[in-house]
């Protein structure tokens, strides 16, 4: 018997193969876009821990690409934006369908008290999910904020620059994001499974339109 | 019936030394004319001074010892913050001036878990706050103070005998608590009467002629001959208490430490008017006069000891203590109608922790009232003026609806707070618009502009305008992200 057939034969989930994508433990948020979703373990947003959107240039379609998976959050109470680089525009997200009841823009003053909050808020368990922009955060703090994430079973979205690729992170998921040509561009950076060498392209006609929950 | 008398013994002592773990040798003086000892601290009884010794005598015996005025006030607030915080266990108590307050339990033994439950939950309540109380139970309220008065030790609750250990008392505690008046117990006394029990033998009407029928009343109500009515203690509508530290300190730990205690005497406070807090205001005190106030706020009326430790904490943790702190008051009015928290029987789904307003809270009570805001939209066509961000809310937002249906990805997920000027705007590609907004005219903010959705050269999508008054200037507004 070859080992293939071997491998094959054996219960799914005892071994696993590097060709694969990990079985994702816990929850999972689908993304809303079908082509994200299956480069994804679990087929979707982990719905626990660090995911790194590393981007350099506002207005690629970051927050575009969040917005399916910010209008599920009904179960929970709050959605907690941590020290947003510039101001959400309310109108936008109300029209994408996010209520704006359960937003909480969280403006700390110094970066200690930012990594503070963004802890309370993951271990709370009481937000659906946490986005943050923590541009000087080190590998401690985010070694803190993954476990913190796990602990409260919370997934954050941590935005970074594009240069931060290079250093090691603790976070299971890291997405580069680009603009390409009237798409985003995903290359995915780490995930768990096996390298991905063809990125991800969604259009921005589909991260506008196509899908937010609102219609 | 069921009476518990609880008192406070030696009330002036236990004002001056509250909270102290080693007073010395302290007497408190009652203002006399003339000027006499009143209580004495234990390092003082240890040196031969006895309550109603002179003070010069109490000098020529401990020439260290400290003398402190009785504070009438102080005593008063006392008692009423132990008869606050003891409403905890029945609704039916009232005040005994001048150092005792009697408790109805009849109705909540059951919910306690007995009499013997309940005393020792009192005892060591106050204890946690520093005081020393006696107790007793008796059929009425007059009894159980005289026997409170006299503690004899593995005595069982309720006596059977009741009557029988009355009429053993000594005769002094007729006056105590009661309208009987020294020259009655004089009258008594010089008859050669020692005990209750040898007055109850007199008949009645010599006692009467001889302006001593405030003795026979007395014993009466003791005795559960004729009622006893008493009125029942209403917690104040505000709440203020102030505790001391044993010494000045600009650390953390004591504070938190009093802060607990003070927290714990609001709270049964609230819980005797069944309400909840969402304001309270912890006051820091420094040794050379002035104070710092620290208000602590909650989402939702509240009387949750630990959640309002925390918030406490939280507080604490952020202020800079610049002098060192004599002693903490925390007040609180206006006491809300407490909404209990629905449960669900299954648990809840969203597996929450803690309750949902509690992290505001506590982010609020770190970060300042503006460190945490809420995003609320206006029917304004003005871009800059349809979004705000507010100081937290809890009360749910009356958002205007979007007045029409717009095609959704016209407008930024990100606004910048001020339009940028676009150095070089033939570098951008027009991609859709004109979309004109020229309004504003009434209140001097107008503002005439063509919107437009362009990209640059890193396939990054802004909204820009251009304005429409020289020199026609072209401006970021925000980004579609």
């Amino acid at each position: 018997m070859s080992t293939a057939t071997a491998l094959a034969t054996l219960p799914p989930g005892l071994v696993w193969q590097a060709r694969q994508l990990a079985q994702q433990q816990g929850p999972v948020l689908p993304t809303g876009h079908a082509a994200l979703d299956a480069e994804l373990p679990g087929g979707g947003w982990p719905g626990a821990g660090i995911i790194e959107l590393l981007h350099d240039h506002p207005g690629i379609g970051e927050l575009s690409l969040l917005l399916p998976v910010l209008c599920q959050g009904a179960s929970r109470r709050w959605q907690a934006w941590i020290c947003p680089p510039w101001q959400p525009y309310a109108p936008a997200l109300q029209a994408a369908g996010i209520d704006l009841d359960a937003v909480l823009l969280i403006t700390p003053d110094n970066p200690a008290a930012a990594l503070w909050a963004c802890r309370q808020t993951l271990a709370s368990g009481n937000c659906s999910a946490v986005l943050a922009w923590l541009p000087r955060i080190d590998n401690t703090g985010l070694r803190r904020l993954q476990l913190a994430s796990e602990d409260g079973a919370t997934p954050l979205f941590l935005f970074r620059s594009r240069n931060s690729a290079r250093q090691p992170s603790p976070a299971p998921l890291r997405l580069a994001l680009s603009g390409a040509n009237g798409q985003l561009r995903i290359d995915i950076v780490k995930r768990r499974g096996p390298l991905s060498h063809r990125p991800v392209l969604l259009p921005y006609a589909s991260l506008m339109h196509g899908s937010s929950c609102a219609g | 019936m069921r009476w518990l008398a609880l008192i406070l013994p030696d009330l002036a002592l236990q004002t001056h030394l509250r909270g102290i773990a080693e007073p010395g040798a302290i007497a408190i003086t009652d203002p006399g004319p003339p000027v006499r000892v009143l209580a004495v601290s234990h390092a003082a009884r240890l040196a031969g001074i006895q309550p109603g010794h002179s003070v010069p005598a109490a000098l020529a015996m401990l020439p260290g010892l400290q003398l402190r005025p009785r504070d009438r006030m102080a005593e008063q607030a006392l008692l009423q913050e132990v008869a606050c915080w003891a409403s905890a266990y029945t609704p039916r108590l009232s005040l005994d001036p001048p150092d005792g307050i009697v408790l109805d339990i009849a109705a909540t033994l059951k919910l306690f878990g007995g009499a013997d439950a309940i005393e020792q939950t009192l005892h060591e309540g106050l204890r946690h706050q520093g005081l020393r109380i006696a107790t007793a139970q008796a059929p009425t309220p007059l009894a159980a103070r005289w026997l409170a008065r006299c503690p004899t030790p593995h005595r069982p609750h309720v006596p059977a005998d009741w009557q029988a250990r009355l009429d053993a008392l000594p005769l002094d505690l007729l006056a105590d608590g009661s309208d009987v008046s020294p020259a009655s117990l004089a009258l008594l006394a010089d008859i050669g009467l020692r005990t209750m029990g040898e007055v109850r033998t007199l008949p009645r009407a010599g006692l009467a002629r001889r302006q001593a029928s405030a003795v026979i009343q007395t014993q009466a109500r003791a005795y559960g001959e004729t009622p006893d009515l008493r009125t029942e203690f209403v917690p104040p509508p505000s709440y203020r208490s102030h505790l001391p530290l044993s010494w000045p300190t600009i650390q953390i730990d004591p504070l938190l430490f009093a802060s607990r205690r003070l927290i714990a005497g609001l709270c049964s406070w609230l819980t005797a008017r069944h309400a909840g807090i969402d304001h309270c205001r912890l006051t820091l005190i420094h040794e050379r006069g002035g104070e710092q106030a620290i208000d602590i706020l909650t989402g939702t009326p509240s009387r949750n000891e630990a959640q309002l430790n925390l918030l406490v904490r939280e507080h604490l943790g952020r202020i800079e203590l610049s002098q060192a702190i004599d002693s903490l008051a925390i007040e609180a009015r206006e006491p809300r109608p407490l909404v209990q928290p629905v449960g669900d029987l299954f648990g809840d789904p969203a597996g929450g922790r803690e309750h949902a307003s509690m992290l505001v809270d506590r982010l609020r009570a770190r970060l300042g009232l503006e460190g945490v805001r809420q995003l609320r939209s206006r029917n304004d066509h003005r871009p800059e003026r349809a979004s705000q961000a507010i100081p937290f809310d809890p009360r749910p937002s009356r958002s205007p609806p979007i007045a029409t249906q717009r095609p959704r990805g016209d407008r930024p997920l990100w606004l910048l707070p001020q339009a940028r000027p676009i150095a070089d705007p033939a570098r951008l590609r027009l991609l859709r618009g004109p979309e004109r907004i020229e309004t504003g005219w009434w209140d001097g903010q107008d503002i005439r502009r063509d919107y437009y959705l362009a990209e640059t050269p890193d396939a990054a999508r802004w909204w820009i305008f251009q304005e429409l008054d020289p020199p026609q200037a072209w401006f970021v507004h925000g980004y579609f992200a």
